[in-house]
């Protein structure tokens, strides 16, 4: 067992403890508060001065599957041709050795969820992953823990000659029309009738039985009422990723519970969909009572620098309490993982960070990150002491 | 004329002193310890931290603009790889809501400048984030310098079925119109009247070392190309973005060369960027090379480079020094390093009035001047 002392720990769904205590053993928390007592067997690490949170989580990352220094040899996010390619699952194009993986654990993200590119109108299966290991089946969190689709430029951008969709409206057709697909397919089946397999189809059946949601790529204030307007007539579980101009229509979203995980953070405006584009969204999403998560989109805001995205997030509105919440337990919970991570509580996966001072500061960078109890970075040591 | 009293001032180019700020037709008249005359306007700082105006030195607004897709989009002109003869003045658009975000976040001054799609891509050009639907108006230099570019992107535009395909292509093109223009030039000096032609008189401030090339290289031996290139010609230049430059720090320092290293936030999009970040960049600053930091706006947004630089105080850098790159030592790459900067008497009066720690991604730029006159104004200042 081993009890970290002295730092002052945001536990995230409970209030701050100064000069608390945590107890860890065999990779789970197992203890922390002001006064838990340390048990004599314990190796006591002390942390006076330092802050602890819980390790970050990113519900909408590319890592181990894009860029990553290797050009086209490692562009494995969208599969194309083909708007629809429901049947692809992240997990089988996400590389371990990746160095984002390692750029992760230096930006104090130790889960992800992975995410199929926005290319086609539904893209994939996406996998959660703690961001350490040498095989990814080993890393797993959860998975699958979602089928991507997309609406807006991207989709309509990718068909090559005349193929579908050429339109925001052809896009829509094309994702109710595998739905209504994958209905007949699953009704087939239970009838007895015995459908060719259809792998495709199968993963629709998935989103339309409730086992997992449909995240929907949507920049646009159209697209992503368009979003919940597909999703509401399928009777889909569903969130917004992007969700770039969701301050628009902040309270339709709140009316809705639409879960939006905004991001990339720190980028610019380099399409149409996203002209709107306005540090302040996530703030004003939370103030109308939308679930906000901040999101990376690495490699499109390097994850290293997930932090930073936080501190501009707070600086634009978003409540400190909010902002690292964004950053840990509401993404945990929109993946469907909060019971392992995304707080400091007893039962819960030791995931956790050791930051030089307050969180979002660049004062504070990450000192040490932990995933179940594990040490998988050290700032000191990178730095050679 | 302006005073700026009850500050901290940072000038950068020397010691944090506490005092006021005489501005005057656009310039620093007094600075620290002053007497400010009555019927002077006065904004009082409050003790708040007074910086140079922030400067990013290479960057696309204008040319690139905000979301607006491929009729925004003018900053490659495909057309060919050897393009000097095209001007950023012609193509960046005073409109693109890029200048409004950048007064809002303390950027005042920007070195405009064509992508790197082609070996030489075009001239450049230093603005001011000035409000004006005329691009003269913003202008500081013009030209700054003359973009070319090495690595993948080139040969990735150009290439298979039309040169250049390979680096050594780049390095090819390159070298076949800078010795072209030496030509056209000797013939020119000699009487014999050349033909007109717009690409190698383009070319001449090049070869004759008026204005300098500005050489994208992002990987080791694309930057030791550029370095090849420029000496083989005599030519004055400097290294944009220079990803792997920590691999050659000693190099770069003991030839003094100019770098402008960045955009360091984004991740290793590219094979030629493997091992970018602000370690790296750190690691030039400590060996000695002359760097400035840039965002490569939009590639990353150009208001964020505070912060970027507040990353690289978090990678070692003195807070003095963290500033120093995204305002002196960019105004000294940009070769304006007499005007911009630093508050000092004489220098153009671009000042930024921080509600906090400048480099922090949580702080606001509450007041923002140019040339003497405010542009921006936030919370209780507004």
């Amino acid at each position: 067992m081993r009890a970290y002392r002295g730092a002052r720990f945001y536990p995230v769904d409970s209030a701050p403890i100064d000069e608390g205590v945590m107890l860890v053993e065999d990779g789970k928390i197992v203890g922390i508060g002001r006064d838990i007592e340390v048990p004599a067997n314990a190796e006591v690490i002390d942390l006076a001065g330092k802050v602890v949170i819980p390790g970050l989580v990113d519900a909408h990352s590319h890592v181990g599957m894009w860029g990553d220094g290797e050009g086209d040899a490692s562009r494995d996010g969208n599969e194309r041709p083909g708007p629809i390619t429901a049947e692809v699952d992240a997990i089988d194009s996400v590389n371990p050795h990746h160095v984002s993986f390692q750029s992760c654990r230096e930006g104090g993200v130790t889960s992800v969820m992975i995410h199929p590119g926005s290319g086609n109108a539904v893209g994939g299966l996406c996998f959660a992953a703690k961001t350490r290991g040498e095989v990814v089946d080993d890393m797993v969190l959860k998975a699958p823990t979602g089928l991507k689709g997309a609406l807006g430029e991207n989709p309509k951008r990718g068909g090559e000659g005349k193929d579908s969709p050429k339109t925001r409206m052809g896009t829509a057709a094309l994702i109710r029309d595998f739905f209504a697909r994958a209905e007949e397919y699953g009704r087939k089946k239970e009838r007895g009738k015995d459908p060719d397999p259809d792998l495709a189809l199968e993963n629709g059946l998935r989103v339309l039985r409730g086992e997992i949601p449909f995240r929907v790529h949507a920049h646009r204030s159209d697209d992503i009422a368009t979003a919940v307007r597909l999703c509401e007539e399928l009777g889909i579980a569903f969130n917004v990723e992007h969700c770039t101009d969701g301050y628009m229509i902040a309270p339709f979203l709140a009316e809705k519970n639409v879960v939006a995980h905004v991001g990339p953070g720190l980028s610019s405006r380099g399409k149409v969909e996203v002209a709107n584009r306005d540090e302040r969204n996530a703030a004003l999403l939370a103030e109308a009572g939308v679930k906000v998560c901040l999101v990376t989109d690495h490699p499109f805001l390097d994850v290293r620098y997930f932090m930073a995205y936080g501190g501009v997030a707070q600086k634009h509105g978003l409540s400190f309490s909010d902002t690292l919440r964004a950053l840990t337990l509401s993404p945990a919970e929109s993946i469907g993982v909060e019971d392992r991570v995304g707080s400091l509580a007893p039962g819960k996966d030791a995931d956790f960070l050791v930051l030089a001072g307050e969180p979002f500061s660049y004062k504070s960078p990450v000192l040490s990150t932990y995933i179940e109890g594990v040490e998988v970075y050290s700032r000191i040591d990178r730095r050679g002491g | 004329m302006l005073a700026i009293i009850n500050a901290r001032l940072h000038p950068v180019s020397s010691s944090p002193v506490r005092g006021a700020l005489l501005l005057d037709g656009g310039s620093i008249r007094e600075i620290g310890d002053i007497r400010v005359p009555g019927d002077v306007p006065v904004i009082d700082a409050r003790d708040r931290i007074v910086t140079p105006g922030i400067i990013e030195a290479h960057c696309h607004a204008g040319l690139s603009e905000e979301g607006i897709g491929w009729e925004g989009n003018d900053g490659n002109e495909r057309s060919d790889p050897m393009t000097p003869h095209v001007r950023a003045i012609d193509g960046a658009n005073p409109e693109d809501k890029a200048f409004g975000f950048f007064r809002e976040a303390g950027i005042t001054s920007s070195q405009l400048t064509p992508g790197s799609a082609n070996i030489i891509g075009g001239e450049q050009l230093v603005a001011k984030s000035k409000e004006t639907l005329f691009i003269d108006e913003m202008v500081v230099l013009r030209p700054s310098g003359m973009k070319a570019a090495l690595g993948e992107n080139p040969k990735r535009v150009y290439g298979p079925k039309k040169s250049p395909a390979t680096r050594m292509g780049n390095a090819a093109v390159m070298r076949k119109w800078l010795s072209k223009a030496l030509a056209y030039s000797k013939k020119k000096e000699s009487g014999s009247d050349p033909d007109f032609d717009m690409i190698l008189e383009a070319l001449l401030p090049v070869v004759h070392g008026d204005i300098p090339l500005r050489i994208h290289c992002h990987r080791a031996d694309d930057i030791l190309t550029a370095i090849r290139l420029a000496e083989e010609f005599s030519l004055d230049f400097s290294l944009e973005h220079v990803t792997q430059g920590h691999l050659l720090a000693d190099t770069l320092a003991e030839k003094a060369i100019p770098c402008a290293a960045g955009p360091s936030m984004v991740h290793e999009a590219k094979v030629e960027m493997r091992g970018n970040g602000f370690e790296g960049v750190a690691t030039m600053h400590r060996a000695g090379v002359r760097i400035c930091l840039t965002n490569d706006h939009p590639v990353v947004h150009g208001r964020n480079l505070p912060a970027a630089a507040g990353m690289l105080q978090a990678a070692g850098l003195s807070s003095d020094d963290a500033l120093g790159t995204i305002t002196l030592a960019a105004a000294r790459h940009m070769g304006l390093g007499d005007r911009l900067g630093s508050l000092e008497v004489g220098k153009d009066a671009d000042v930024v009035i921080w509600s906090g720690d400048p480099l922090d991604a949580r702080s606001f730029a509450d007041v923002t001047i140019i040339d003497g006159e405010v542009v921006h104004r936030r919370g209780d200042d507004a």
